[in-house]
């Protein structure tokens, strides 16, 4: 076969792969938002499916390559959110002779700190990037220490026991950051110092990129690591956990690897996600938004496959925009009856669950089965032994 | 009473059964024997609509019965007895026998039951007990007792011999002919126990992977040397003739 | 009685019918019922809006519950449940899709909730339910009779399941489906029946807890995690386990609440939700099978005769 033919073959496959009409669904529904709300909507659609496609592909490692039914996605986000809202404003402040103890996340104190912290952050690039870095690897130790210790009492479970525990420690954490104040300011938010402060009212021109880069360095560590020795173990456990045992997997640690790595990019989610809207509120921290839409993002794209959840972290974010910006154009008739069209977001998350559980089991996008060595490969070895035989 | 062909079956997209066809003529006792992953449970399960039917025809009494829902073959009068998990473990032996008597009404169920414990007087000791608890004899006994509670034309009997110890596997075998004999019901068995099978059956099927390769006279599968040691693991001829006689003598002196 | 005994015995009532709700669907159904969340959450309205809008005590409304509820599991099971089992569907497929209708049932609560307050100026959002009850021997009246109630509906269940023709079948479909489909019970029927039960059940515990708590739209989201740890400490294997685990969580919760507060101070309510979930760790770590893994349970499930949910669930091939 000659190369040409091969690219040409593979440029038909893609322009006939689900993958391209996807992306051609939303690049038609981002110009139409566009062109009909402006920049700004298309600027905050853009920072969310970056957060939020970290969030999923960590999501993604863990129940899609894994086979963890892990309900409790909100944990190690929040570990990261919290971690980023309550250590680097302090180790600012302590820098700069602040109080930086229990009373910085105090809300009549933490209200003047921040403004004085994000003063000196616009003073130098240098500090603002070395700061965003520090939020990032923060967040990332926080969420992979969470994610560790879930893993010590989870190894012991199975399947549903496993989700639900999961999901308990989750939501218990959210409780956690609500009730304790030092952390982050418990039912009063927190304000989180801004490293984009230095770009003035250019901020979201220069978060967009920044997110995306960070996500798109995950995506591809992500995918060298599914392919990476470490990749099929964990998809081995999710194949069959008895046969990978027999195998010689040691069940407990390929476990324990994927959720640690797993909680670890989750938080690094949760930091950015909480440097962008520039405050931490633990209320806000729910199952809901961090648990439950990552895996309808995760069903819609593909279980499995991390270019779908891309896409279908892209499509549901604009689908949920268009329901806040068009509430009152298009559900008039629930206003008129004095109902929030607002709480269409539910339905909808709820909607995607169980159409794509009923009439797309493997999502838009479905995962490839590679073989781990290919056909022609095969062949290629065993007519080599049988010449030297 | 039941025709079986052109069967191609399996489960999901794994397939069994090639193209089989087989025939079960009523009153009588058909014996299906192969060797280990031959689909003789398939068949079965094709049959009651539990395996997954590609193609072929699936005739009883001239309807067919491909699509019919498992529990409706009850109702039209099939028992099928599985090889795991032919009793309900949690329920009591009267509820067992309750429970397989499902689709008659109350009376006729405390009757059949009645005449149950009759047949199987084991049965009546443990009437109350869980059937959990019930040794395995007594319990491939409650499983027989429990396909005939439907009033059955044609019973579906799966390796009713597995892990019995010999001398209880002999008294299934000798109660299943006994049914064929006294009770005039048609019986479709498969059974590992090849050789004392074929003994007491009438017509014989060997299925090997999926395919028949033998079918005739069960007795007459016994003088093939060749198929009986290849994929029967039976190497001495028995005697002619007399096996099914002795059986149902030995059936009526032990009741 | 102390108040927060009072509180604890309706509060536990209620955890207990929720965990009972998931521990029966688990076994019939393999199914991890999310949607439990929002169907306690309508049980709860349910009866809110007959006290609010026609008077009466909220007693009266509790079989209106059970009806609602049950109708809200016809639904699911119909819509969602019967073809994923048909499809043979895994069991965390199975429990996403109850997490999905659960999601478009809330927001079906919330607007109703919506609705409630600008037709009828009503303020469905926080709601004490407490103040309809009357008194009964200088305490709650619903302290004595959600108890009895949760008691009564244990026996009815009871009976049902070992007395009557179809609650046996139940046991069998649910023990040994492919043996009870040759026998001629239709499991479709029986997983209806299952969903039925269940979805009252929930309502109806949905309708007990809002006596203790604070009726809100996501009053049921808040607690699911304690009536699933409930149903885990039950052990998921019979229906009793399920219904004396959410018992125990629940009154855990509110006595040990009650306890720690008074030695550490107030700030101990903030985590609550905290001592039902150590708890649940605890006896997991212990016995990894739940409550029912205790050698002294199961004497008392013998004794109590026959068990719902069987040994084995597996279907020969």
């Amino acid at each position: 076969m000659s190369t040409h033919g091969h690219f040409a073959e593979k440029f038909k496959d893609i322009l006939l792969g689900r993958a391209f009409h996807m992306s051609l669904i939303i690049f038609v529904l981002l110009a139409f938002l566009y062109f009909s709300g402006g920049t700004s909507i298309i600027l905050s659609i853009l920072i969310q499916v970056a957060v939020f496609s970290i969030i999923t592909m960590s999501l993604n490692l863990e129940a899609g390559y894994t086979g963890i039914p892990q309900f409790g996605r909100v944990a190690a986000v929040i570990a990261g959110a919290f971690a980023v809202g309550a250590i680097p404003g302090r180790i600012m402040a302590f820098f700069m002779s602040l109080p930086y103890g229990a009373e910085y996340a105090s809300d009549t104190v933490n209200v003047k700190l921040v403004p004085q912290i994000n003063a000196v952050l616009a003073g130098s690039w240098l500090l603002s990037l070395g700061f965003l870095l520090m939020c990032i690897v923060i967040a990332g130790a926080a969420g992979a220490l969470v994610g560790w210790l879930i893993s010590r009492p989870a190894i012991r479970l199975k399947e549903a026991y496993l989700g639900i525990s999961m999901l308990a420690i989750g939501d218990f954490l959210m409780w956690v950051g609500h009730n304790w104040n030092i952390i982050v300011g418990g039912s009063v938010p927190v304000y989180v110092p801004d490293p984009f402060r230095i770009f003035g009212a250019a901020r979201f021109n220069v978060i967009v990129p920044a997110f995306f880069l960070i996500a798109i360095i995950i995506f591809i560590y992500l995918n060298r690591l599914v392919k990476s020795p470490l990749g099929r173990n964990f998809r081995m456990l999710r194949d069959n956990e008895l046969s990978a045992s027999a195998a010689g997997l040691d069940i407990v640690k390929v476990r324990t690897q994927s959720l640690v790595i797993g909680a670890c990019i989750a938080a690094i989610g949760g930091g950015l996600y909480v440097i962008y809207t520039g405050s931490v509120a633990a209320i806000g921290m729910t199952r809901l938004t961090f648990t439950f839409w990552p895996w309808a993002y995760m069903m819609l794209g593909a279980i499995g496959s991390n270019v779908g959840v891309f896409l279908g972290v892209f499509l549901l974010t604009i689908l949920r925009t268009m329901i806040i910006i068009y509430r009152s154009q298009w559900f008039g008739f629930l206003q008129a009856a004095g109902i929030d069209p607002l709480w269409l977001e539910y339905t909808l998350l709820g909607a995607v669950i169980i159409i794509v559980i009923l009439f797309l089991p493997y999502g838009l996008v479905p995962e490839k089965v590679r073989p781990m060595l290919p056909a022609n490969r095969v062949k290629k070895v065993i007519s080599q032994k049988q010449m030297q035989t | 009473m039941l025709t079986v062909r052109k069967l191609n079956a399996g489960y999901g997209k794994l397939q069994v059964l090639y193209d089989l066809s087989i025939e079960v003529p009523a009153k009588g006792l058909t014996v299906v024997v192969g060797p280990n992953g031959a689909g003789k449970t398939t068949l079965l399960c094709s049959i009651m609509n539990i395996a997954k039917v590609f193609s072929g025809e699936i005739l009883f009494e001239g309807n067919s019965l491909i699509g019919e829902l498992t529990h409706n073959l009850a109702q039209k009068g099939i028992a099928y007895v599985p090889q795991m998990g032919n009793v309900f473990a949690g329920l009591s032996v009267m509820d067992n026998l309750h429970m397989a008597g499902y689709m008659l009404s109350k009376a006729e169920a405390d009757a059949k039951a009645e005449q149950m414990t009759e047949i199987f007087p084991v049965l009546k000791k443990f009437i109350h007990r869980s059937a959990g608890t019930l040794s395995g004899g007594e319990r491939r006994m409650l499983a027989i007792a429990m396909g005939l509670m439907k009033n059955p034309k044609l019973m579906l009997l799966d390796e009713l011999s597995t892990d019995l110890a010999p001398i209880i596997a002999e008294r299934v075998m000798m109660e299943v002919a006994r049914m064929r004999d006294e009770l005039g019901i048609t019986i479709l068995m498969v059974e590992q126990m090849a050789k004392r099978a074929l003994e007491i059956g009438d017509t014989a099927y060997l299925l090997v992977s999926g395919q028949v390769k033998y079918s005739g006279q069960a007795n007459s599968l016994l003088h093939e040397p060749e198929l009986c040691s290849m994929y029967l693991g039976i190497k001495q001829l028995p005697g002619q003739g007399e096996t099914k006689l002795s059986v149902a003598e030995e059936g009526s002196e032990g009741n | 009685m102390p108040p927060w005994m009072s509180s604890g015995l309706i509060y536990a009532s209620g955890l207990a019918l929720t965990a009972g709700s998931i521990t029966l669907l688990y076994i019939a159904t393999r199914t991890f019922n999310f949607a439990v969340a929002s169907m306690a959450t309508i049980g709860f309205y349910t009866v809110y809006t007959g006290v609010a809008l026609y008077g009466g005590l909220p007693y009266q409304y509790f079989p209106l519950a059970l009806l609602v509820g049950a109708i809200t599991g016809v639904i699911c099971y119909y819509g969602l449940n019967r073809p994923l089992l048909r499809r043979q569907a895994a069991e965390i497929t199975l429990m996403m899709s109850t997490l999905g209708y659960d999601l478009v049932l809330l927001s079906l609560i919330q607007m109703y909730a919506d609705f409630l307050t600008n037709t009828y100026k009503l303020f469905p959002r926080r709601v004490t339910m407490s103040l309809y009850d009357f008194e009964l021997f200088g305490d709650r009246a619903a302290a004595f009779i959600l108890p009895v109630i949760a008691i009564g509906i244990l026996m009815i269940l009871h009976i049902f399941l070992t007395k009557t023709k179809f609650g046996v079948a139940m046991r069998a479909t649910i023990e040994n489906p492919v043996l009870a489909g040759a026998s001629g019970i239709n499991s479709d029927r029986v997983y209806l029946v299952s969903w039925i039960i269940s979805g009252g059940m929930a309502a109806l515990g949905g309708a007990f807890m809002a006596m203790a708590m604070t009726g809100t739209p996501v009053m049921g989201m808040y607690t699911i995690p304690l009536m699933f740890a409930g149903a885990i400490l039950g052990g998921l294997g019979s229906i009793y386990g399920g219904i004396l685990g959410g018992f125990v969580i629940g009154l855990t919760e509110y006595a040990g609440v009650f306890l720690l507060s008074q030695k550490f101070g107030a700030w101990v309510l903030g985590y609550r939700m905290g001592i039902p979930l150590f708890i649940m760790a605890a006896t997991l770590l212990i016995f990894p099978r739940g409550l029912s893994g205790i050698p002294l349970f199961k004497i008392l499930k013998s004794l109590a005769g026959g068990s719902l949910g069987g040994e084995k669930r597996g279907v020969s091939a």
